[in-house]
This record gives C-alpha cells, sequence and structure tokens, in this order.
C-alpha cells in the first residue's frame, strides 16, 4: 500500500458520532412507533367525520329539493287559483252588462 | 429484529453510519441527520433484515443512497472542478491533522460517485466487487471511479507540493 493510499485510510477512519446520538435515535424511532399506531385511529376519525358529514350533506340537499318541490306546487296552485278568479269574474261581468241591456230594451 | 436487537444495533454501527455520512459531506450537521435517517428507515423495515452480515449491507448502502439522495436535492452542491478544488497548500503545514483535514475536503468535494467509491474503498475497507455489489455498478467502472478520484486528488496534491518546493526555492 503507498504513502498516499495510506494517508486516504487515515483521513477516512471512523468517527465517533456526537455525544447521544444513539439517544436521540431511539427516541426517534419510539415516536414513530406512536405515530404508527396513532394512525388506524386517526383514519377511523377520519372516515366516521367524513360519513357523518355526508349524511348531514345528502339530508341537506334532499330537504331542500322536498322545500323547492312543494314552493313550485303552490305557485302551480296559485297560477290556477287565480285563472279560475279571471274567469268567474269575466262572467259575471257578462251576466251583468246582458242584465243592464235587458233593462234599458224591455 | 427485535427493539432490543435495534438498539445494539444502532450502538455497534453508529460510528460507521455516521462516518460515512460525515465523509461524503464533510459537514457534522448534515452526517448526523442522515445517519439518524438512516436507522429510523432500518427500524422501520426491521422484520425484513437479519442481524449480522446483512444488516451491515444494508446500513452502508442505505447511507450512500441517502447521503447521493440529499446532496441531489439539496441546492448547495459541494462537487467541483479540480481547478475549483478548495486549495489546501494556503491552509496545510506539515502536521498530519491538518493534512487529514485537507484530504477530507478534498474527498467531499469530489463528484459524487468517485466519492462514494472512495469513501467505502479507503474508509470502509471495502474491496472493488463489494463495493460493485453494494452500489449495484459493475467492478470496472468502480475501478474507473476510484482511479478517477485518487487521480483528481493526486493532481491537487502534486500541485500543492510543487507549490511548496517553488516556495522553498525562492526562500
Amino acid at each position: 500500500m503507498s504513502q498516499f493510499e495510506r494517508d486516504l485510510r487515515e483521513a477516512l477512519r471512523h468517527r465517533e458520532p456526537p455525544s447521544g446520538f444513539a439517544d436521540k435515535v431511539l427516541a426517534r424511532s419510539c415516536e414513530s412507533v406512536t405515530r404508527h399506531t396513532a394512525r388506524p385511529w386517526l383514519a377511523v376519525a377520519a372516515a366516521l367525520v367524513l360519513v357523518m358529514g355526508g349524511g348531514i350533506f345528502v339530508q341537506q340537499q334532499r330537504q331542500h329539493a322536498e322545500d323547492e318541490k312543494a314552493k313550485e306546487q303552490l305557485m302551480v296552485a296559485l297560477r290556477i287559483t287565480g285563472s279560475k278568479l279571471r274567469n268567474v269574474q269575466a262572467r259575471l261581468s257578462t251576466i251583468q252588462q246582458r242584465a243592464v241591456e235587458r233593462q234599458s230594451n224591455p | 429484529m427485535t427493539k432490543n436487537e435495534f438498539e445494539s444495533v444502532v450502538r455497534d454501527h453508529q460510528r460507521m453510519v455516521y462516518s460515512i455520512a460525515c465523509n461524503f459531506f464533510h459537514n457534522d450537521a448534515i452526517a448526523e441527520e442522515v445517519a439518524q435517517d438512516v436507522f429510523l428507515q432500518l427500524f422501520e423495515q426491521h422484520r425484513t433484515i437479519q442481524l449480522g452480515a446483512h444488516c451491515v449491507a444494508w446500513l452502508r448502502r442505505s447511507t450512500v443512497h441517502r447521503c447521493i439522495d440529499a446532496m441531489r436535492r439539496s441546492s448547495f452542491r459541494q462537487e467541483m472542478q479540480v481547478d475549483c478544488m478548495p486549495d489546501i497548500a494556503s491552509e496545510v503545514p506539515e502536521t498530519d491533522l491538518l493534512l487529514q483535514e485537507g484530504l477530507r475536503r478534498l474527498i467531499a468535494s469530489l463528484p459524487e460517485k468517485p466519492r462514494t467509491v472512495l469513501i467505502l474503498r479507503y474508509g470502509e475497507d471495502m474491496d472493488v466487487e463489494e463495493i460493485g455489489r453494494t452500489l449495484q455498478m459493475p467492478v470496472r467502472t468502480v475501478w474507473s471511479h476510484l482511479q478517477r478520484g485518487t487521480a483528481m486528488i493526486r493532481e491537487k496534491a502534486t500541485r500543492y507540493l510543487k507549490e511548496k518546493v517553488l516556495e522553498g526555492d525562492r526562500r
């Protein structure tokens, strides 16, 4: 082995990591375990929130559609009633006109 | 691998993992971060990794790959051309410690592949076949990176020596 290679070997020799390195790694691995065990509960909770939120949304949409339908039916009924009233009014005025004509030309 | 086995792996191999990362970056903070991530990855995959030689090989391979990934991700690239390499002449007098420091800086400034090969060859004392298996690289390519890396360092070192000789002549 040449001197150059010996120098390279010496320069690249193993060094001690900072103090507490292993403890930091072990602490982080424990955190990672906690995170992993918490995940299924988080997923279940998120799913529940989604299902409940979705249910409420669907119910609100259904209620809104029913309200719209009732409103539409009411408007149709009012339109029909209005046109009937106009017909009755027209007939009454025709009858009244004829009566007036009969009185003036007996 | 149980939790206790994982703990003993961390304590037994922390020097190796940290040293590979430290030699790669020549930066203690980045080396510590990379080394911690390697052990956390080991913890996540501990069921599939066997203790012993398999675990050591896995740690070396993962450390090298993490170093390369971290270097590619960061905007700061230490890779330099020979002409731009840090000048050890101005900072390294005769003492061995400073010479080693200069060499470490030079190695950390090499392109990623020659750098990795040099670290595994001289830092981990691995032979060329082992390096090839670790980096999934043909043996010829490992040789070529090894020669390229040493040539780049020699060139700079030679330049340094010539400058020292010229300085001596002037005096």
